[in-house]
């Protein structure tokens, strides 16, 4: 009989169990798990190996003296890295365009007349059709006054564009109706003398005219070309509620495609190039054609060369391998937009530039386990364990499969879907008990990147996000939940969250700091996980079924942090129904759920 | 210059629409006293405030209150009395609050501390917010400026104005509603 620790090194979490082997077999005792100190396979490992053992030991009620053997895993050899490098921009010239969408524009409707500085009103003569400018820093009394008073001279005022956000104080202060739109920061730099169109549409309601390119036509008399050539500016209006249009000699608004330059991936027989700016879609496809790839590299010069680099530099450095010695193994290439200010704004306009985020994996030599085995021994019997043996037990992906294998009710052929931070991982164990694996680049952390990006908020409160379901705290005393039901409390809410999004994590309610509704923080949030975790678990399992028949694989357990997630399992299970595949979180031996495959599958294989 | 007149019009009441925001004005706010602590005049306090709540499309009710010169309590009695459950209390030396009916009274949805530092720019912001958050909107809270030397620079005076607003107060006086008038 031997008390022994089975203690699995792993990107983010160090998990360990307690098993005493006797004749009979094995008897689980306890697990523990922590946070991995250091970059995983280094001797940094060390003090997370100490914690973990001891948690462990201290849930089965037995002390460290009492330890035999130690058996640690031989770590993943893949580490991963991210990028991401917009593809398009929005340019506006001559300052044709105002398309920002203020929250509370005034009056409502079309209006075109040409463009007036507030000061000069007076000087237009009655019957002038005018689109006053008014800047920054003039009081809505005054602002009123004065188009009362051109009013009441009989010019014929059409729209206003203000600088201040007093649209709807002017508009309820002036004797006709006329649209206003407001919070024009860089109003001093609008076009004077030029013919414009002010739109506002009703509350609740976008925009008709100014978004529709023969809209425009109609309003500023254009011919065929040059309709053509405002065609983007109406694209660029679609979905607000006010705009100003204003027509400049030569002014356009350009969608500009920015060369972000070739990718070069590399397979066993031969080579591919792609465009980056053909996106996603076509960069995976590629991929494909060449899988399995030797390394991918970026034309030298370019974003897509640059962004290459640097993953590799960054797992240079972490691997401790010489930078011409990294292979990049596997890339995932994610389409997402981010909200970037358009150059060559007037009030600060955001538009959703397309661009592609890039996951690469790469596949190193095996780390320096032995080192790390010999102190996890030393530390050990220093702390008290004097006949501590520390043993590397064999292949991560056999041990993986071996503990999901004590989830109750799976059998062979069965997958291992390893979700983790970096990499996707698959393992499949055959009838025979054979092993085979694939790493695919791309898991929780491109989520993280991408939810990051696509709303505009720091990583942090993108990992919040990616966590826990969302819900709004409509009064002190409920929360209208993502799902439409609504949750009601005793004690009144922490006023920070009053009236905001928030994340339900386990301990807490955070806030969001952002003005997008539940249901689109929602939606970002469920489609980033689509594009990463549906997609690698589809490319993992195609890569490894027997014929990459995904009908040959009988049961499906998902493993690792993500596991955990409140809905990727379902999300994976749901894309794998068709397939007649039984697909659920794994529970390692009927108690651990997601956790501590590795770590009981070493214990399993020395009995 | 523009001078505030607060017409009297009766005991003040609980507000039934949802769309409204209600000002509670200290006892001494347009009658004893005429501008806050940095002489911004109470009338473009008052305008700036409704400014705010109106650019919102919400409504705005002013109550002035005559026992009282505790802020939290004269903003907690605005929400009490608003349809919304919004209200803002404002203090004659500029010192203002964002309160929610069921928030308790020491709490705030917003406290602006620091009455030297509340310009024309901030009353209009402090306006928006309480009428976005009767909306049920999510506004990003105003920033609220800190300078160390508010307090020693400015403590005595403040505290002699609050003394001074407390000779005002009526014991066991309601709230009056009152229609706030600008004449130049």
């Amino acid at each position: 009989m031997s008390l022994v620790v089975g203690v699995d090194i792993g990107n983010s979490t160090t998990e360990a169990c307690a098993a005493l082997i006797t004749a009979e077999g094995v008897e689980f005792l306890g697990s523990g798990l922590v946070p991995t100190t250091g970059i995983k396979g280094t001797t940094a490992n060390v003090d997370g190996v100490e914690a973990a053992v001891r948690a462990a030991l201290r849930t089965s009620r037995l002390a460290l003296p009492a330890l035999q053997r130690v058996f640690v895993n031989e770590a993943t050899p893949v580490i991963s890295g991210l990028a991401m490098e917009t593809i398009t921009e929005t340019l506006i010239t001559e300052s044709t365009m105002i398309g920002h969408d203020p929250r509370t524009p005034g009056g409502a409707g079309l209006g075109v007349g040409v463009t007036v500085a507030f000061g000069e009103l007076d000087e237009c003569s009655p019957g002038e059709k005018v689109i006053v400018v008014v800047p920054v820093g003039i009081d809505f009394a005054v602002v009123s006054k004065a188009l009362n008073a051109a009013l009441e001279r009989g010019v014929d005022l059409r729209g206003a564009v203000l600088g201040n956000d007093d649209a709807v104080l002017v508009a309820n202060r002036i004797s006709c109706s006329i649209p206003i739109v407001d919070e024009v920061r860089l109003v001093s730099s609008v076009p004077l003398g030029m013919t414009a169109a002010v739109e506002v549409a009703a509350p609740g309601r976008t925009i008709r005219t100014l978004s529709n390119a023969y809209g425009l036509a109609t309003v500023f008399e254009l011919n065929a070309d040059q309709t053509r050539a405002v065609s983007p500016v109406a694209r660029a209006l679609t979905g607000i509620r006010s705009a100003v249009v204003v027509r400049t000699p030569s002014g356009e608004v350009s969608d500009r495609h920015i060369p972000a330059g070739t990718l070069e991936l590399g397979g066993e027989t031969s080579t591919v190039r792609i465009d980056v700016g053909e996106g996603a879609e076509a960069i995976m496809a590629a991929l494909a054609r060449v899988t399995p790839m030797k390394d991918a590299s970026g034309e030298a010069g370019t974003n897509v060369g640059g962004m290459l680099a640097s993953v590799k530099e960054n797992m240079a450095d972490v691997s401790g391998v010489d930078l011409a010695e990294v292979r990049i193994g596997d890339l995932l290439a994610v389409d997402t937009f981010v909200p970037q200010e358009v150059r060559g704004g007037l009030a600060g306009e955001v538009a959703l530039e397309n661009a592609v985020a890039l996951a690469a994996m790469v596949r190193t030599s095996h780390g320096p386990m032995q080192q790390v085995a010999l102190a996890i021994s030393q530390r050990l019997r220093r702390e008290g364990a004097a006949e501590v043996e520390v043993v590397i037990g064999g292949v991560e992906a056999e041990m993986a499969t071996r503990g999901a294998l004590t989830t109750p009710g799976t059998d062979r052929p069965l997958v291992v879907l390893d979700l983790g931070g970096g990499s996707t991982d698959a393992a499949l164990a055959d009838r025979s008990g054979a092993i085979s694996t694939v790493h695919v680049a791309g898991a929780g952390d491109l989520v993280t990147r991408l939810i990051a990006s696509e709303l505009g908020v720091e990583r942090d409160v993108a990992e919040e996000i990616k966590q826990s379901p969302l819900a709004k705290a409509e009064s002190f005393f409920h929360l209208r939940l993502e799902d439409g039901t609504v949750q009601f409390f005793e004690e009144p809410l922490p006023p920070e969250v009053f009236a905001r999004v928030v994340v339900l994590s386990t301990d807490a309610l955070v806030p969001i700091p952002v003005r997008h509704s539940v249901d689109r923080i929602r939606q970002v949030r469920r489609t980033a996980k689509q594009r990463v975790f549906v997609v690698n678990a589809l490319r993992a399992l195609k890569q490894i079924a027997p014929y990459r028949d995904l009908r040959q694989i009988g049961f499906v357990v998902l493993l690792g942090g993500s596991a955990l997630d409140f809905e990727i399992p379902e999300l994976i299970a749901d894309a794998l129904a068709p397939y007649g595949i039984v697909c659920g979180t794994g529970n390692v031996r009927g108690s651990e759920g997601p956790r501590n495959a590795v770590a009981s599958g070493l214990v399993l294989s020395r009995s | 210059m523009n001078v505030l007149e607060l017409r009297e019009i009766g005991r003040a009441e609980k507000g039934a629409r949802p769309d409204e925001v209600v000002l509670a004005l200290s006892p001494g706010f347009a009658t004893f006293f005429t501008k806050t602590i940095v002489d911004v005049p109470h009338s473009e306090v008052v305008r700036q405030i409704l400014a705010g709540i109106e650019e919102q499309g919400v409504q705005a009710r002013v109550i002035q209150v005559k026992a009282r010169a505790d802020l939290a309590a004269m903003a907690h009695t605005a929400a009490r009395l608003s349809g919304s459950g919004i209200g803002i209390g404002v203090l004659a030396r500029g010192t203002s609050m964002i309160h929610q009916k069921d928030l308790p009274r020491l709490s705030s949805l917003e406290l602006f501390p620091q009455s030297p530092l509340m310009t024309p720019e901030v009353f209009r912001a402090i306006g928006r917010n309480a009428a976005q958050y009767a909306k049920g909107e999510s506004p990003q809270p105003v920033p609220t400026l800190n300078d160390q030397m508010a307090r020693p620079r400015w403590q005595a005076k403040a505290a002699l104005l609050h003394l001074k607003e407390c000779e005002l107060l009526v014991k066991g006086a309601p709230p009056v509603e009152v229609e706030p008038v600008l004449t130049a």
